[in-house]
């Protein structure tokens, strides 16, 4: 199974080299959308490139920041358009363990729909547990799908899992929106456990982004009775 | 006696209809667009200033006062005003990630052809 990997990059200029330096070892095809970042982040995957030797790494750049959720369907298009049966995401700030990706392989040619589970118990602020909880239980109220970890942007899919999760999020909606859609396109999820490594406590989902999702979930429901 | 909302209220009227020549000066407004932002304007100038011609009105649609006519009035217009923004906002949205993605991946398929 030809397996690409995708990571969308805003302003990760710290972390994007390292990322790319471990995940390299898995020797799978990668794809990397740089999403308008201002800072060095496409100095930093050129530079990643050519010092690690990455042959398999394409680079996309998107002329301004669209967010997170553009970033990825960007990265996935280009996936399947150079023959990719299946992507895994992986965030860009060295919060996902390369180690797990073997994890996701396996369960990819079994599974159409493998999102990550971290231990929401362990290093993760109270306020991001709890509301990472509530989107989980609110989710499957409306739609009759508990994942564990709704927010957790280590996952991958099947091109036909694609074609039925296409989502509409550009920002950090995403995450939610393709559980959404897998719910009402009956894709079966498959979980599997990660670890994570956090380094910037202040980036990420923000309080804003947590109600705007909520938000979008209950418009996602009225969408779907109609 | 003209009471403190006829004079803010005045003060606003005329303030967007200013508002709405500057736009359109810098041809952000259409002609008729700006020529209905002024009868809009205009209008809520005149109920103000004469509420009791409008009184009338509030009775045939069965207000008991002519303040709760304009309160639902307004609402709906907003609400029309609201609709109309958020679609067009939603189209240029998406014509703009279409925008920015073909030309990200038209960059790249420029490069891999360059570096073969």
């Amino acid at each position: 199974m030809k397996i690409f990997i995708v990571i969308p990059v805003y302003n990760e200029e710290k972390h994007i080299g390292s990322v790319l330096s471990e995940i390299r070892k898995e020797k799978l095809p990668i794809i990397v959308i740089d999403d308008g970042s201002s800072d060095d982040s496409k100095v930093k995957i050129q530079n990643a490139k050519t010092k690690f030797k990455i042959k398999n790494l394409t680079v996309l750049k998107h002329r301004i920041n669209l967010g997170k959720g553009a970033a990825m369907k960007t990265g996935a298009e280009a996936a399947f358009a150079l023959g990719a049966e299946a992507i895994i995401f992986m965030d860009s700030d060295g919060q996902h363990d390369p180690a797990n990706l073997q994890a996701f392989v396996e369960n990819l040619k079994k599974h159409e729909f493998v999102v990550g589970s971290r231990n929401l118990s362990y290093g993760v602020p109270l306020v991001r547990y709890l509301g990472n909880k509530f989107a989980s239980l609110l989710v499957s109220q409306l739609f009759g799908l508990y994942v564990s970890d709704l927010l957790c942007g280590y996952r991958g899919i099947t091109k036909a899992a694609y074609k039925k999760l296409y989502w509409k999020s550009g920002g950090y909606g995403v995450e939610t929106e393709m559980i959404v859609r897998a719910a009402l396109a009956g894709v079966k999820v498959k979980e599997v456990n990660v670890s994570t490594k956090y380094h910037d406590a202040h980036k990420g989902v923000t309080i804003m982004d947590a109600i705007n999702i909520l938000f979008d979930v209950v418009l996602w429901r009225i969408e779907a009775w109609f | 006696m003209v009471l403190g909302i006829q004079i803010i209220a005045t003060i606003l009227s005329v303030s967007m209809v200013y508002f709405a020549l500057i736009h359109y000066r810098k041809e952000e407004l259409s002609r008729p667009e700006f020529f209905t932002w002024v009868l809009i304007w205009l209008f809520v100038l005149v109920v103000v200033m004469f509420p009791d011609i409008a009184r009338n009105y509030a009775r045939t649609f069965l207000f008991a006062r002519l303040f709760d006519l304009l309160m639902v009035g307004a609402i709906l217009i907003l609400f029309v005003i609201v609709a109309k923004v958020y679609v067009r906002y939603k189209a240029m949205e998406k014509k703009l990630e279409k925008y920015v993605r073909r030309e990200a991946i038209k960059e790249a398929k420029i490069k891999s052809k360059n570096a073969k």
